[in-house]
């Protein structure tokens, strides 16, 4: 795995990944649906493997004593390390936020800890989508992407409704830290759990595929 | 053992299927994997490296299946293609570092003795190397992590006569220290100088698997002009093609003796064009 995941970092890692990282500083803009941050990670995601198709990154990685069932991996641990970036970058920003501008958000969840809980949903939800679709078939990466990001969309816009339609988002989650502190780790708990279900079920459902799939 | 065995490849796709495809490359010798342009060989080469999944068919190296083995046979195993440019704006030095640590076995020092061999600078990235450059390096990285089986997919297409046949004179030094090489190529004079072996494939069905001096003495070239044949003779040509001296068909050499002209030995593309001629007309 540490060999697996070297290569990612070298020879994969897009150059906007880190700066897609930086980009949860959208948490200090005011009223912003601050789920569009993890939207753009999903964009890096993409030209990670866009790249890696111009670059024959499948094929090079097959010429390496390792299995299709190895690549797969390979990409879920980079894409997984970089969304752990992001949510640390995240709560550094929250932090920041808080000691600038503690005013609560009209446009979707607060910068709060449930931000950090709603981002393994996103995650979870990216995971399901994209990975499965891509590996089904490496050459029309662009097809899981638009698939992915419509669903990130939706859920961009459920989460600013749910902020004002769903009571236990508006009058719990939406709320400032300290504010209900358990239920907001009750939910980053179910959120986290969630995200390992996902990535295990994508991982092995993407592995599954990519198997039969031929590399051309 | 035999360094890598092929049983009873297939792979259908729906206008080509690649049929039952056997063979088995014994150490230390260079075998010519010749055949037209979508004949075949590639198709076989990337089912070997797991790039395509084949519908049925085993593929052993040294014996093992590759998921028996936790895919280490791998380690053993170097491929080369002139097609393939990999990371071409990653420095050599990168991606060098990068397969490095997948292989226990690298030798470092082996690699710079290459990289000084091949006049190959590891600032460079792929793209700013030429083809030759690029499957020398290609060829220092196999080389570096002491590859037994060198898997050659058109590597000298594309390139110069001089860096032919350097890349040649490096093959033949490769085999004299034990390497075994599977070279597909259509540039068949290519291994008119290299090749202890020959497989030929043709629309997907491997019609030759024997050692090279053998495929030659079977078969025989005449230069004719198709009304002095009788039909007995027109049947025994195995394909024939037109130049600008008039005719040249292919037979086998028993039958050299039914016909009156010079029967002469062809080199491989001879044999080749002359076989696929007949397997059109």
């Amino acid at each position: 795995m540490k060999a697996l995941l070297k290569k990612e970092l070298r020879l994969c890692l897009h150059p906007t990944a880190p700066m897609m990282i930086l980009l949860s500083a959208l948490t200090l803009i005011p009223n912003y649906p601050y789920g569009v941050a993890y939207f753009y990670l999903t964009l890096s995601v993409f030209f990670i493997c866009l790249t890696g198709r111009e670059n024959h990154d499948i094929v090079f990685s097959l010429t390496l004593p390792i299995g299709k069932r190895d690549v797969v991996r390979g990409r879920f641990a980079l894409v997984m390390l970089l969304e752990v970036c992001q949510l640390v970058c995240m709560v550094g920003f929250i932090l920041l936020h808080r000691a600038l501008s503690p005013l609560p958000n009209a446009a979707g969840m607060d910068a709060n800890l449930a931000l950090i809980a709603e981002g393994f949903l996103y995650y979870s939800v990216f995971h399901l989508i994209f990975f499965p679709t891509y590996y089904k078939n490496v050459s029309k990466v662009g097809t899981a992407f638009v698939l992915s990001s419509a669903v990130i969309f939706l859920l961009v816009v459920a989460d600013v409704v749910s902020t004002y339609a769903i009571p236990f988002f508006r009058d719990v989650l939406d709320t400032p830290d300290p504010d209900h502190m358990g239920a907001k780790l009750g939910f980053l708990a179910a959120s986290f759990c969630v995200y390992l279900i996902s990535a295990f079920v994508s991982l092995r459902l993407s592995q599954k595929r990519f198997q039969r799939l031929d590399i051309r | 053992m035999d360094v890598l065995s092929v049983e009873k490849l297939v792979k259908q796709y729906p206008a080509f299927r690649l049929n039952e495809v056997s063979f088995s490359l014994p150490e230390g010798q260079i075998t010519g994997f010749i055949g037209r342009n979508g004949a075949g060989k590639t198709t076989t080469l990337h089912s070997i490296l797991g790039l395509l999944a084949p519908d049925s068919g085993e593929i052993r190296f040294w014996g093992k299946r590759l998921s028996d083995d936790g895919y280490k046979a791998k380690q053993r195993v170097g491929f080369v293609s002139s097609g393939m440019s990999y990371y071409s704006k990653s420095r050599l030095r990168t991606i060098t570092g990068v397969t490095r640590a997948f292989f226990p076995a690298w030798d470092d020092a082996l690699y710079r003795t290459y990289l000084n061999l091949f006049s190959l600078d590891e600032s460079k990235t792929p793209e700013a190397l030429s083809n030759g450059m690029k499957i020398k390096y290609m060829l220092a990285l196999a080389l570096s992590h002491n590859a037994d089986l060198l898997i050659l997919d058109e590597p000298t297409s594309g390139l110069d006569p001089v860096s032919r046949e350097e890349l040649l004179e490096i093959f033949l030094d490769l085999k004299e220290r034990g390497k075994t090489i599977l070279f597909s190529t259509h540039v068949t004079s290519d291994l008119d100088k290299t090749a202890d072996h020959i497989l030929y494939i043709s629309g997907g069905s491997l019609l030759a698997d024997r050692p090279a001096e053998a495929f030659l003495e079977d078969y025989r070239l005449i230069r004719f002009s198709p009304q002095d044949l009788d039909a007995e003779q027109h049947r025994r040509i195995l394909g024939a093609r037109r130049d600008k001296h008039g005719s040249t068909g292919l037979i086998r050499t028993e039958d050299a003796k039914c016909f009156a002209q010079q029967a002469e030995k062809p080199d491989l593309e001879q044999i080749m064009v002359h076989l696929e001629k007949g397997a059109e007309a």
